[in-house]
């Protein structure tokens, strides 16, 4: 450490710890990867094309939340894809489209992604199974169940449309800003909160750090463990239901690239895959760069199966980065 | 477990069908087994290490949609892309087993980057499911009239056991159940590691290799499902998720029961569609009644 401070003086001048250093370095990807938009597609930084990243990035920013809040406990979240696919498809089972079912079809969603995290989050935390195995398992058990209940989405209803109530939600805007940015302004905000000022924040950083040690300090380990998997899950839905709304009808295999990306996304905002340290802050900053690398990348003509190569290579790549400059200490 | 999975099977298959299961189910299961035999073996390695591959699925995609693309009706080709398919695919297995003992990352996110990138390689080979295998090559490996598959099972047995009596084999068990002690003892666990894992990226491309031969063609997305039912297939086979402890010949017969369990499903009527559903339930039950078994047998 001693050696990096003389190395930037003017960070150190700043008061940046390695972490918030980091989460700036995210928000200079970001801002940097329109620069190199602009220069090689111009066009790329108008506000209608920055807002429309900003619109996709909120997806990814809503799945990110959630699986930093696991992350941020040294855990992971591989249920995604198939729990954001399932909610989306009964966001649109259960409304078959009328306004008048929304309201209900929206709780039961949110929900059923909040049991469905719930229980990855139990067996996790009283079980002692761990949590890349429970997760995978979840993350089959909602596929078999989305599959199977909609007959591999043969069912009537599964053609039909998210209510309209919910696509204008979506689709509307206030003062230009469309809402679903507001929407993640909000979940920004409200998750900065939790983490940084609320009891419920400073008992994730501590079992991150040390369980053991939280334990004995009397923090309900395996209490607060549940709640941040059910906060996943129920993220996950958030953003399938927001998906669904953006895009009217739901498929299948929708939430697949969003294990990948949200990942992705939390590596590249700091947080630490280990656990204890990191905030959401840097993960937000991190669905936005990653979602304007690949817009700058599709840009310029890569091919579509690029996408899932760009987000292996990132998050290898920063881990290496990262990994190594802890080492250094 | 295997024995008593054979005898439901037969139950069900008997209270279906009004027969017992005759040559034609035994060699489609066998040949249905066939890709889950060879993955999860490959899966048995790393988790014997304390890792998890979660990219054999893209191995797998990508050996298969390889092998759908340049297989061609003529010896050479047969041999030399299956060859060449094999040796690509270890060498992925190598890329993860480097990163995670050289660069020091954890296994799973190293493992789930790798898939990503597998993933498009993959769909970049095979943009849509098709391709073809030839006949002679779907014959060679699994043969549609005779459980002719059943001589590659016990190669894979065979495999185990020489692994097993290896001296790598010794060094990767030795790292799973304690690294230190493995290094004080002189043991090479980088080597240990990357070999570990190079294997599963081996075994996984020979799995590629098999799914391709029975479909006899080939599909860029079908090895998604086994990165799961890999994992169930090894922890049913008795082994421990933490590293160090297992039985090959566990893993084989985890592979089958896996197989059964959705060939039971089928014929008692239940949508196949449920699949996974009913893997991730056997997977949480298995390690459930693993660790309270293994707890009861450390009491004692």
């Amino acid at each position: 450490m001693e050696s990096e401070r003389d190395a930037i003086p003017l960070l150190e001048r700043l008061r940046l710890t390695r972490d918030s250093r980091r989460i700036v370095y995210a928000y200079l990807a970001a801002v940097l990867l329109f620069v190199v938009g602009e220069i090689v597609h111009p066009g790329f930084a108008r506000l209608d094309s920055v807002t429309a990243v900003l619109t996709v990035a909120s997806f990814v920013g809503l799945v990110a939340a959630g699986q930093t809040f696991v992350v941020l406990i040294g855990g992971i979240d591989l249920s995604v894809p198939w729990v954001l696919n399932g909610a989306a498809i009964l966001l649109v089972t259960s409304s078959l489209g009328e306004d008048s079912r929304a309201l209900y079809a929206l709780l039961l969603t949110l929900g059923m992604g909040a049991a469905a995290g719930l229980a990855n989050g139990a067996a996790i935390a009283f079980l002692g199974i761990p949590a890349v195995v429970m997760t995978l398992a979840m993350d089959g058990i909602m596929e078999g169940l989305t599959l199977g209940l909609s007959g591999g989405m043969t069912c009537q209803a599964c053609a039909s449309y998210a209510p309209p109530v919910v696509q204008a939600a979506v689709h509307g805007s206030v003062f230009g800003v469309p809402a679903a940015l507001i929407l993640w302004v909000a979940v920004i905000a409200a998750v900065s909160f939790i983490l940084s000022f609320t009891r419920f924040g400073r008992q994730t950083y501590a079992i991150g750090n040390n369980p053991l040690a939280s334990y004995l300090a009397s923090v309900d380990v395996r209490l607060v463990t549940t709640l941040l998997y059910a906060m996943s899950g129920f993220f996950a839905a958030l953003a399938g239901v927001l998906l669904v709304g953006f895009g009217g009808q739901a498929s299948l295999g929708m939430g697949t690239p969003y294990l990948f990306q949200s990942i992705a996304a939390v590596v590249i905002g700091g947080v630490y895959m280990l656990g204890g340290r990191g905030h959401y802050l840097g993960a937000a900053a991190g669905s936005v760069t990653l979602v304007a690398l690949v817009s700058v990348l599709l840009a310029m003509n890569m091919p579509d199966y690029g996408r899932n190569i760009i987000y292996g290579v990132v998050i290898l790549l920063l881990l290496l980065l990262y990994g190594r400059e802890e080492k250094e200490e | 477990m295997l024995a008593m999975a054979v005898i439901v099977y037969c139950a069900v298959y008997w209270l279906e069908q009004a027969a017992l299961p005759g040559n034609f189910e035994i060699t489609s299961t066998v040949n249905n087994t066939m890709p889950l035999v060879l993955v999860a073996m490959g899966q048995a390695f790393v988790v014997v290490a304390r890792g998890l591959d979660l990219s054999v699925g893209g191995v797998m995609d990508l050996a298969n949609g390889l092998a759908a693309v340049h297989i061609h009706d003529n010896l050479a080709s047969m041999v030399g892309w299956s060859v060449l398919i094999l040796i690509v695919s270890g060498a992925f297995g190598l890329i993860n087993g480097l990163l995670v003992g050289v660069g020091r990352l954890q296994p799973v996110l190293v493992t789930l980057a790798t898939l990503a990138i597998y993933q498009g390689l993959a769909i970049r080979v095979l943009p849509q499911p098709g391709g073809s295998i030839p006949p002679l090559y779907t014959a060679a490996l699994v043969n549609p009239n005779r459980p002719y598959a059943l001589i590659y099972v016990m190669l894979v047995g065979f495999l185990w056991y020489a692994f097993r009596r290896s001296s790598i084999g010794v060094a990767i068990f030795a790292l799973g159940n304690d690294e230190q002690a493995a290094r004080a003892n002189g043991i090479d666990t980088l080597q240990a590691r990357v070999t570990a894992f190079a294997l599963s990226g081996f075994m996984a491309g020979a799995a590629g290799l098999f799914l391709a031969a029975n479909a006899t063609a080939g599909d860029a997305t079908t090895g998604d499902g086994y990165v799961l039912s890999s994992i169930v297939a090894v922890v049913l086979g008795g082994m421990n998720l933490f590293g160090g402890r297992g039985s090959g010949v566990g893993v084989i017969a985890g592979a089958f029961v896996t197989t059964m369990i959705v060939n039971i499903l089928f014929f008692s009527n239940i949508d196949p569609l449920y699949q996974s559903f009913y893997e991730g339930l056997f997977l949480i039950a298995a390690v459930v009644l693993g660790g309270q078994i293994g707890r009861l047998l450390r009491r004692r």
